[in-house]
């Protein structure tokens, strides 16, 4: 390390018009590949079961309460719709493929949050 | 929560995804282009969400969406429903614009306003990176430039950071080569801290290397008073922006944001100053005492002692007080102690770090209710509770005025020695210590 000598104080050498060439400091990203949502096929909601998915984010009486008023709003609007209310299993980051293998196997919609 | 609707949407479940306002744009656009590459039909809903009313919850279901004024359940309904137009039905591929490697050739003064204007600085001034400076800087390793020192995934996008980009950030930052091996150690947990709650982190360096390059671990070792604490630190920040590609309201979204993150509290640790049997904080890893190793940190609390110690008031007693006031989130805590507070801690018993992490482990209490009245600690582990995982099932089930041990992990609780021993004074914070990395292999 002692080898290395200090990087002195270089100044900028510019071309003759007064300008300087520097590196680019931000990285090229990758986008992602795209991916169709699920096709639509049903025009209404009527005699369907919509899971409604509280993924746990602020406590016990923030996205599930809103989840639960929902469900009420279900239950005076489209009063054949059954909803099934549940939380997400671990913390708001963690994957529940259980979860998603049952509403796979017993809904036919989702509604899912609150993201914050 | 983009992937798990994606993944109800890939198992053929049509899915309205919920969000808070806050975090809408990031879905909608970068989110979206760079992690999930579905257009999913989010519907927004105001903040606050936790600590709101049922009544304003109520509000928020009955009410529109603050982003398209259409009404919030119909707006649902509709997302389960309607067809799905070409774009929502689109495999074509697309590709992000590539970065060039150089910029084009400018002045001085544009390029520094450039700069600032793509938010790739801390807003002062930086040492332009010419191909000189930086080919200086890369002497400070025996890695090649085009070496791929981490891949960024967070937020999206893929970034490959190689030796060179770090260079570039270091000599921005106003580095000198010989602390570019530090550099580089740190580069592979980068980028720095993201939350809408505002953390930050601490950089910690142990080892040889600390001399080697003259870091401060003395006096004023935590302050702006020491040229490698300083640009090591502010480099961290600056290619968790450029390279990281962090932007404030774009992709990440910290609501006060941390002044921390300037230069992340970037100091030696004092071993030399340390009482018999407190190891430096890197041997905790298993490096041996020598090793040149860095150590990040990531929380959000930094509560200072104010005053020196009073005899009749032991400083255990005080370092304990004052954790009440930290969050309990993942037992966390890290005490940076002047070498005299250390050495008081060992002549009160305290023979060994992790005798103290104990101590503080056992003696630390707090109301249950002011625990879970964090909004940190419910989205945590309230489900974990609700689920029957332990502690936090018990801790849920306990009354809300009693009082509760929350440090329950003791080795969550580090000490490191640092200051210059002008006063028997130490910050306690909640930052938890990551592993650390070793710096010797980037030399």
């Amino acid at each position: 390390m002692s080898e290395i000598k200090s990087q002195q104080k270089a100044t900028v050498k510019a071309s003759s018009d007064g300008k300087v060439t520097v590196l680019n400091p931000a990285c090229s990203s990758t986008m992602a590949e795209r991916a169709p949502l699920a096709p639509r096929t049903f025009s209404s909601l009527s005699d369907k079961t919509i899971f409604l998915v509280d993924i746990g984010w602020g406590g016990p009486k923030a996205g599930y309460e809103v989840l639960e008023i929902m469900q009420g709003w279900f239950a005076r609007n489209i009063p054949s719709v059954t909803t099934v209310l549940v939380a997400k299993k671990g913390s708001f980051a963690a994957d529940d493929p259980e979860l998603w293998k049952r509403i796979k196997a017993e809904g036919d919609a989702c509604i899912i949050g609150i993201s914050c | 929560m983009s992937r798990f609707a994606k993944t109800l949407e890939q198992l053929g479940i049509p899915t309205a995804p919920c969000t808070a306002i806050n975090v809408r744009e990031y879905l909608t656009g970068w989110d979206r282009l760079y992690n999930s590459g579905m257009p999913l039909r989010y519907t927004t809903f105001p903040l606050p969400i936790a600590g709101a009313s049922r009544q304003v919850h109520e509000m928020y279901v009955n009410g529109n969406d603050p982003v398209t004024g259409k009404p919030v359940m119909h707006q649902i309904v509709d997302a389960l429903t309607r067809p799905l137009t070409s774009d929502e039905q689109s495999t074509e591929p697309t590709q992000a614009a590539m970065e060039p490697r150089l910029l084009l050739p400018d002045t001085e003064e544009n390029l520094q306003e450039l700069f600032k204007a793509r938010d790739w600085t801390d807003y002062l001034p930086v040492v332009l990176p010419t191909e000189e400076r930086v080919a200086g800087m890369l002497k400070g390793t025996s890695h090649k430039p085009d070496e791929v020192v981490k891949t960024i995934a967070w937020p999206g996008g893929g970034r490959r950071l190689t030796v060179e980009k770090v260079a570039v950030c270091a000599v921005m930052a106003g580095a000198k080569p010989e602390y570019f091996p530090v550099i580089l150690a740190t580069a592979t947990v980068a980028p720095f801290g993201n939350s809408t709650t505002s953390m930050a982190n601490m950089i910690i360096v142990n080892g040889a290397i600390r001399k080697e390059i003259g870091m401060n671990s003395g006096t004023g070792a935590m302050g702006p008073h020491n040229r490698a604490n300083a640009t090591i630190g502010r480099t961290f920040t600056l290619l968790s922006k450029s390279a990281g590609n962090l932007h404030a309201g774009v992709t990440t979204f910290g609501s006060l944001g941390s002044n921390l993150q300037y230069n992340n509290c970037c100091f030696a640790e004092n071993e030399e100053a340390m009482p018999d049997g407190w190891e430096p904080l890197s041997v905790q890893f298993g490096y041996k005492k020598g090793d040149s190793v860095v150590t990040l940190a990531t929380g959000w609390t930094y509560l200072s002692c104010a005053g020196e110690l009073v005899t009749t008031y032991p400083p255990q007693m005080l370092i304990r007080d004052y954790m009440k006031s930290l969050s309990g989130m993942g037992s966390a805590a890290l005490l940076c102690a002047d070498p005299l507070v250390a050495g008081i801690l060992h002549d009160q018993g305290f023979t060994t770090k992790g005798s103290l992490a104990q101590w503080l482990s056992r003696n630390v209490r707090m109301p249950v209710q002011q625990y879970w009245g964090n909004g940190i600690i419910t989205t945590a582990y309230n489900n974990l509770g609700l689920q029957g995982l332990e502690p936090y099932a018990a801790w849920q089930k306990l009354p809300p005025d009693s009082l509760m041990e929350p440090f329950n992990n003791p080795t969550a609780i580090n000490t490191v020695v640092v200051g210059g021993q002008t006063n028997t004074v130490w910050f306690i914070t909640d930052f938890r210590v990551g592993k650390g990395v070793s710096i010797d292999g980037w030399r």
